[in-house]
């Protein structure tokens, strides 16, 4: 194993937690492997602690969730991974690494 | 797929369906190309390495659990007793959850004894210790080959056994799954509990492996 996955990542828990499907993790386009990627690439390079991107990604799933309501059945959730990118863009804002149009 | 073998994976979570139209996808696709193609202009992201995390994280997080396990049980004597009389207790014991109803059994490797595991029916696999199981342990050349000729397909994996090495075949189904115990290497004396799980690999829990130490 030339890599090592962060298990603080790995092992977040639920709202949180990663999608996965018998034990493994569960991609459904390319874009979610990138946005994936991208901010544990940048958390591994220092720009950032975990805990800071946990902390948005929950808020945007709570978001989410909230937006859909109880009554909305038919409506479709943002999925976990538009969470995902919605939290890494915030973050990048307010870390100054994108500029905050 | 029928519902027969459904009933072995993992218990459904609503996010694991695609949520997309085609169009939104496009959208989104968008959205995380700019954003790459920006970190990529400050040099902070590399696109062929986002690749290989991926990978890496898709591929070592199932096995992680199992490698944990191993660890504990070579540094831990009374653990590893518990985990050969009671492994669905004694892997619960270390926090890994979703074996409910699954009955863990762990073979150990011994200088005289080689463990190897299949499933002939289908595909069963101890999913929340190992991960999805690989490609070739679903297909019928190696469910039903290992069975008739497992030293030949040791061979075919890169492990010669002497002889005087019995090979023992373990199937796996619905009510059992088996893991393999693989025997601790030599030189590994002065390696942290955290070192050893990092030499133990899918394939040496599933017995088509030896654990080795990178030079």
């Amino acid at each position: 194993m030339t890599r090592q996955t962060n298990p603080e990542i790995a092992e977040m828990v639920s709202p949180a937690s990663l999608p996965r499907r018998s034990g493994e993790l569960v991609f459904h386009d390319p874009w979610e492997r990138k946005v994936f990627a991208m901010a544990v690439t940048l958390c591994e390079q220092g720009l950032f602690e975990w805990d800071e991107f946990r902390e948005r990604l929950m808020a945007e799933i709570a978001t989410a969730e909230h937006a859909a309501g109880p009554h909305a059945l038919t409506s479709v959730l943002p999925s976990y991974y538009e969470s995902w990118l919605a939290a890494f863009e915030q973050l990048l804002r307010e870390k100054g690494i994108v500029p905050a149009t | 797929m029928s519902a027969e073998h459904g009933r072995h994976n993992a218990p459904p979570d609503p996010r694991l369906e695609k949520q997309h139209a085609p169009e939104q996808t496009q959208i989104l696709e968008e959205r995380v190309q700019k954003l790459e193609a920006l970190l990529v202009a400050k040099g902070l992201v590399a696109t062929e390495t986002l690749e290989e995390l991926a990978s890496t994280y898709e591929n070592d997080i199932g096995p992680m659990n199992g490698a944990r396990v191993v660890a504990r049980a070579w540094t831990d004597p009374a653990y590893k007793q518990r985990l050969l009389t009671n492994a669905t207790a004694a892997i619960g014991e270390l926090g890994i959850s979703g074996l409910q109803g699954e009955h863990m059994v762990v073979v150990e490797n011994t200088p005289s004894v080689h463990n190897v595991v299949l499933c002939t029916l289908c595909s069963c696999y101890p999913w929340p210790v190992l991960g999805l199981p690989p490609t070739w342990y679903k297909m019928a050349p190696y469910r039903s080959r290992a069975v008739i000729d497992p030293r030949g397909v040791l061979h075919e994996f890169g492990v010669d056994l002497p002889e005087s090495v019995e090979v023992r075949v373990w199937d796996s189904s619905a009510e059992i799954r088996y893991m393999v115990l693989p025997e601790r290497p030599q030189g590994t004396a002065h390696m942290s509990e955290q070192e050893l799980a990092k030499l133990v690999t899918r394939d040496t829990m599933i017995g088509v492996a030896r654990v080795e130490v990178k030079g």
